[in-house]
């Protein structure tokens, strides 16, 4: 290395003696930084996931394994099982609605709302007993049809009841415009 | 030795840990640290103020983006310093001021003396000489004496042979040389 270059190389800081400004680059920096997302530390980097996830699959192998040598019988139960949860979806939605319904009628008294909702808990107890009946897997398929009369039955009488709200209510009016 | 190189790599390792998993306050002692020379670097290649200051911020904003992909094989600050010289000869690539015509210079150089005449010589000149420089030449000098970049590390970052490196530094020098003596 020649002299030159030494006393280059020697003389470094005089050549970095510029000041950015600070402030004004950081306000940057940070802006467009916070566009972006939180870093994400992936989960199974940590050693409890890893301790859980050894955990879960001795879980789930046993569950295999306990499954294979249960044979059939336990597999049809849970088609069974599969259908009740498939009514409930469908019914239980509808069910709620209507109860809704009844619940915000202004036309019943609450007396009425009450006794008329006694008469859905009767078939809700019904419910109760015929889903209990169900897991003891007794002769699913009756089952499962007395469940969705159960439901079609709680519908029904909603319904029922609603019609001869609207009803009533449509004679009202009529009866007003005579006037 | 091999320690000590160790001890070198990992310097700033708790800022930069903690910069890694997002926390705001250690990326702003991070780049305290290392803003001015980041910027300084920045000037000597781009020469416009808010050419460099773009740059700074690119830098530092990758940087702390693709932080996980730093694995201490040199220093953060070695490390932070080739993302600003690659942005930088990359930013001159774009805007066409090229690193070719060097050679364009080369009829001016003759085979005559090449030390200064007198050292130490004002710091002031060395710095216009440099400045005084063409394009290709002053970013070998600058990667070379002020960077601290030895051949290869040249050739990758300008896109070069280290052969051609070694060449075209010593017809640089030269020029520096002549440029200075006539200042």
């Amino acid at each position: 290395m020649d002299s030159l270059e030494k006393y280059i190389k020697e003389n470094k800081a005089f050549f970095n003696d510029q000041k950015a400004d600070r402030a004004k680059l950081w306000e940057n920096i940070e802006a467009e930084l916070g566009h972006t997302q939180p870093k994400v530390i992936p989960l199974w980097k940590s050693p409890l996931f890893k301790i859980a996830a050894s955990f879960l699959l001795l879980i789930g192998i046993t569950g295999i394994l306990g499954s294979i040598f249960l044979g059939n019988n336990a597999q049809e139960h849970q088609f069974a099982s599969q259908e009740l949860r498939d009514i409930d979806m469908h019914y239980q939605g509808l069910v709620s609605y209507q109860i809704q319904l009844v619940h915000k009628n202004e036309q019943l008294s609450e007396t009425d709302k009450a006794e008329f909702l006694s008469f859905i808990d009767e078939l809700d107890q019904e419910y109760e007993e015929l889903r209990l009946e169900m897991q003891n897997n007794l002769d699913n398929e009756r089952v499962l049809e007395a469940i969705v009369a159960n439901y079609r039955k709680r519908i029904e009488l909603i319904e029922n009841l609603l019609r001869q709200l609207n009803e009533s209510k449509l004679k009202d009016e009529e009866y007003g415009y005579t006037l | 030795m091999k320690e000590l190189d160790t001890n070198i790599r990992f310097t700033h390792k708790s800022l930069v840990e903690k910069s890694k998993a997002g926390d705001r306050n250690s990326q702003y002692k991070l780049y305290e640290l290392y803003v001015d020379a980041m910027y300084n670097i920045g000037l000597r290649y781009l020469r416009i103020k808010e050419d460099a200051e773009d740059i700074v911020q690119e830098s530092f904003v990758d940087a702390f983006r693709n932080l996980h992909t730093f694995k201490y094989e040199s220093t953060f600050g070695a490390w932070l310093k080739r993302i600003v010289i690659n942005k930088s000869i990359n930013h001159l690539k774009v805007k066409r001021l090229a690193l070719a015509n060097m050679d364009d210079h080369d009829h001016h150089l003759t085979d005559e003396e090449e030390t200064v005449a007198e050292l130490p010589l004002a710091l002031e000149k060395i710095k216009t000489g440099i400045q005084k420089l063409p394009l290709g030449y002053q970013q070998i000098i600058n990667l070379y004496l002020l960077e601290g970049y030895d051949h290869i590390e040249i050739g990758e970052v300008l896109g070069i042979t280290t052969s051609t490196s070694k060449s075209q530094y010593h017809r640089a020098k030269k020029k520096l040389v002549q440029i200075i003596n006539a200042l």
